[in-house]
């Protein structure tokens, strides 16, 4: 029963030949075709996926001697029946949105091998596999942004993805070259039980295993989730359909997490790779924020929205919380993916009447007109910072007593802390009739949302690793020396309560600060051309076409 | 030992040819460019390699470990020129030379003839296709130039689908074979010419991309050409399709 696995990728194959030949006979109705293999798809995923909560045992089951394997375990059905789900949405999505244009058939066809990719990628169980699909979702993603044929602009921007897709997988097939060396073996199992067996095994130039290629597979998840200087291509492939843009911030993006979660058996025995994808990930979510709010193209927007979100998946790895990441990916993937697919009617509606009440609200949040206090300073500073932390920790501590042996998770209830201060920050900063009951409602909601976050997290966490001494390892080896970190976590609470403190006291007292002023319109200049990393790029790959160029008139074109 | 009557070194030299290292691989270029006729440069592309591989299973000789590097180089260095090219049939011929190049890596550790043979086989296939298609676009634009006219997409489909198809089989996309020899060849390779390897994969996909771009998207002049015939697709797209078969069930003994 378990080998029904293999049949998941099988069937969105079938499906898109199937789309294929009967395009021409069947005109527009050819998309039942794909319709009824996604949803054949996704029945058989969360058969699966209920296979695996009745405990059925990990395996993993093979097409071929070589490659072609694919697992039957927790993370490989969940993220089966998610892609399954999410594409069968989109499928049913352009049923409607795709009938004016022109490929119709080739646009579901091309939904059908992406998911077929998509899902092979994620339940691979052997690198050969795990390559075909990582290496074959950036090639049908390319087509799939350029649909539109006549336009130049989408596929230039689909050209950046491609690109950086390309260039991303060459890390990880140097990943499969040595780990081909080291254990003679391209199965994942064989591979995981080799690490776990010898650790410390060398390769070229005597560096460990583990360490080199767990750096090179953090490369290729950076390029794949948008990581800070491989970001480029993702804010700017809104040129593409809105169906793909939904399958893209909502399935495809996430890849890098995934991937990074398949081989948390490799990472566990890591000593440094981990801290480095911490700190990607944590510039990234910080670069990402901070350039999404400083655009004025809502899609741009999101785009970048998507970067931050992919930055603190990322970061989530780095600390050793894996389960979390999944959790987070999962989350960001369904309600970025619902944001995409309601854009359309969202505009449309907008165009009659934007809706927005032109209330206290409105003027806060788009005119940032200064109001009126209605809380004493002190009374609210105090409320900002005691408030979140006890939320947070006492919540988290009813479900992992051992909480504060984990220095990861202690970082990500610290960016809990800090999100929680600045809604209530905010909420100080609201002009309202009725001040404590607005605060009393942003607190209740405060609480269930990490209610809900904590124990949502925690039965991924029992789920994905069963086993809670694995779990704890990812945490180890995620950790740093414990003064070190106490000293750092301790100077940056510090620094950031001194600073909340500075701003309730300046708001109260209406001090300008002529200095910061400069320097934030200094700082906005430099955001609004995105960092310069797209001007260098450009520039990058001009001079490289010319210099090419050169060379083949020197070569007499020979 | 077979030696032609010639010296060890010019022997090797003379598979150079075949097995093109710069800069006798300019002479494979200028045939091809030489060649009008594009069932004379499909002949072209099939033979030449089958030819090295010939003269290598006939000299018996343990290849110098210097060849391999002299390989790698030249494979670099035609990658690296199919940025700026633009006339599909030169892309066509430095493809070709930048791909069979690196059969000195696979020979150097002794694969066997038949599994050079279909390695071989697979980079010239989908080159050959693209000659045919090359011909066809020449027919109806008056040549196939890259960034001169665009929107193939729009006015000739199926010739664009086999043209798209055939290109991504070229540059040793997944599951053609070509996919499997580079994944062999990197196997085989030491690291620092394994990295060298990957990045001339990853810039053949740059200049497929910037190939195709110049060539099928777009808007398209009225009246359109008339697109490839059915038949003609249905054989190419059967010749691909085997050639994907191929390669899935051919991996060239990788385990």
């Amino acid at each position: 029963m378990e080998q029904l696995v293999l049949l998941l990728p099988v069937i969105p194959i079938i499906s898109a030949l199937m789309t294929q030949l009967l395009s021409s006979s069947m005109g527009r109705r050819v998309s039942r075709i794909s319709v009824i293999g996604g949803t054949l798809t996704f029945a058989l995923a969360s058969t699966l996926l209920l296979m695996v909560l009745m405990d059925y045992p990990v395996a993993h089951y093979s097409f071929g001697e070589t490659w072609g394997s694919l697992y039957f375990d927790p993370l490989a059905v969940l993220m089966s029946t998610v892609i399954a789900a999410i594409s069968l949405l989109v499928r049913i999505y352009s049923v409607r949105y795709m009938a004016e244009e022109y490929g119709y058939g080739r646009f579901f066809v091309l939904l059908d091998v992406m998911s077929a990719s998509l899902i092979l990628m994620v339940a691979a169980a052997d690198m050969i596999t795990l390559l075909v699909a990582w290496h074959l979702i950036g090639v049908f993603l390319y087509f799939l942004l350029g649909h539109e044929t006549r336009s130049f602009s989408a596929f230039r921007y689909g050209f950046w993805t491609f690109i950086t897709y390309r260039f991303g997988d060459l890390p990880l097939v140097l990943a499969a070259a040595v780990l081909f060396h080291t254990f003679d073996s391209w199965s994942l199992p064989e591979i995981f039980a080799a690490i776990e067996a010898n650790p410390d095994v060398t390769t070229f130039f005597g560096f460990r295993v583990v360490e080199v290629v767990g750096s090179l597979i953090a490369v290729s998840a950076f390029a794949r989730s948008a990581q800070f200087l491989v970001h480029t291509w993702l804010p700017y492939t809104m040129e593409g359909p809105t169906p793909v843009s939904a399958l893209m911030h909502a399935g495809i993006v996430n890849a890098g997490g995934i991937l990074l979660n398949r081989f948390a058996p490799l990472y566990l025995q890591t000593d440094s790779v981990l801290h480095w994808v911490f700190l990607v990930g944590l510039i990234t979510a910080v670069i990402g924020s901070i350039l999404m709010l400083a655009q004025s193209d809502i899609k741009k927007a999101l785009g970048y929205s998507t970067m931050g979100q992919m930055g603190f998946m990322i970061m989530e790895c780095g600390v050793g919380a894996f389960s979390l990441a999944i959790f987070h990916l999962i989350a960001h993937g369904l309600f970025k993916g619902t944001l995409f697919l309601s854009a359309g009617s969202v505009i449309n509606q907008a165009r009659k009447h934007d809706g927005i009440p032109k209330d206290e609200l409105y003027q806060f949040i788009v005119e940032r007109r200064p109001t009126r206090k209605n809380f004493p300073w002190l009374a609210m500073a105090i409320l900002t910072i005691i408030v979140p932390a006890f939320v947070l920790f006492s919540s988290h501590f009813a479900v992992t007593p051992d909480l504060f042996e984990k220095q990861g998770a202690i970082i990500l209830l610290f960016f809990g802390w800090v999100t929680g201060a600045q809604v209530l920050f905010s909420t100080y900063q609201m002009e309202t009739h009725h001040p404590w009951r607005l605060l009393l409602l942003v607190m209740t909601t405060f609480v269930v949302v990490v209610l809900g976050y904590t124990y949502i997290s925690h039965a991924f966490d029992v789920f994905l690793f069963p086993d809670t001494a694995f779990a704890h390892q990812l945490y180890v080896a995620a950790g740093t020396d414990t003064l070190l970190f106490n000293l750092a976590a301790i100077s940056i609470a510090l620094l950031i309560v001194a600073t909340w403190l500075r701003t309730y006291w300046k708001d109260s007292h209406f001090v300008h600060d002529v200095v910061t002023r400069h320097w934030a319109r200094n700082f906005y200049a430099i955001v609004s051309r995105e960092f310069h990393v797209s001007d260098v790029y450009k520039h990058l790959s001009q001079w490289t076409i010319n210099l090419s160029a050169r060379t083949n008139i020197w070569l007499r074109w020979g | 030992m077979v030696t032609l009557g010639l010296s060890m070194e010019w022997h090797w030299l003379l598979i150079g040819l075949f097995f093109p290292l710069f800069p006798l691989s300019i002479g494979f270029n200028a045939l091809l460019n030489a060649a009008k006729a594009p069932w004379l440069k499909v002949i072209l592309l099939l033979i030449w390699p089958q030819i090295g591989i010939a003269l290598i299973i006939q000299h018996q000789a343990t290849i110098p470990e210097w060849l391999q590097y002299w390989g790698l180089l030249s494979s670099g260095l035609y990658a690296f020129r199919m940025l700026a090219m633009r006339e599909v049939n030169i892309w066509i011929g430095y493809l070709a030379t930048s791909s069979w190049a690196l059969l000195w890596i696979l020979a150097f550790d002794q694969l066997s003839e038949h599994q050079l043979q279909i390695f071989a086989f697979g980079f010239s296939l989908p080159l050959a296709i693209m000659a045919l298609i090359s011909g066809e676009i020449a027919k109806r634009y008056g040549a196939a130039y890259t960034g001169l006219y665009g929107g193939l997409a729009i006015a000739n489909p199926r010739l664009t689908g086999v043209l798209v198809v055939s290109v991504f089989a070229a540059i040793a996309t997944p599951i053609f074979p070509t996919f499997f020899a580079m994944l062999h060849t990197l196997v085989l390779s030491q690291p620092l010419p394994s990295i060298w390897l990957v990045m001339i994969w990853g810039t053949w996909s740059w200049c497929a991309a910037r190939l195709l771009q110049g060539l099928i998207v777009g808007p398209a002049n009225l009246p359109y050409p008339r697109d490839l015939s059915v038949g003609m697709t249905w054989a190419m797209s059967l010749l691909l399709g085997a050639l994907a078969i191929l390669g899935l069930i051919y991996t060239g003994n990788l385990s």
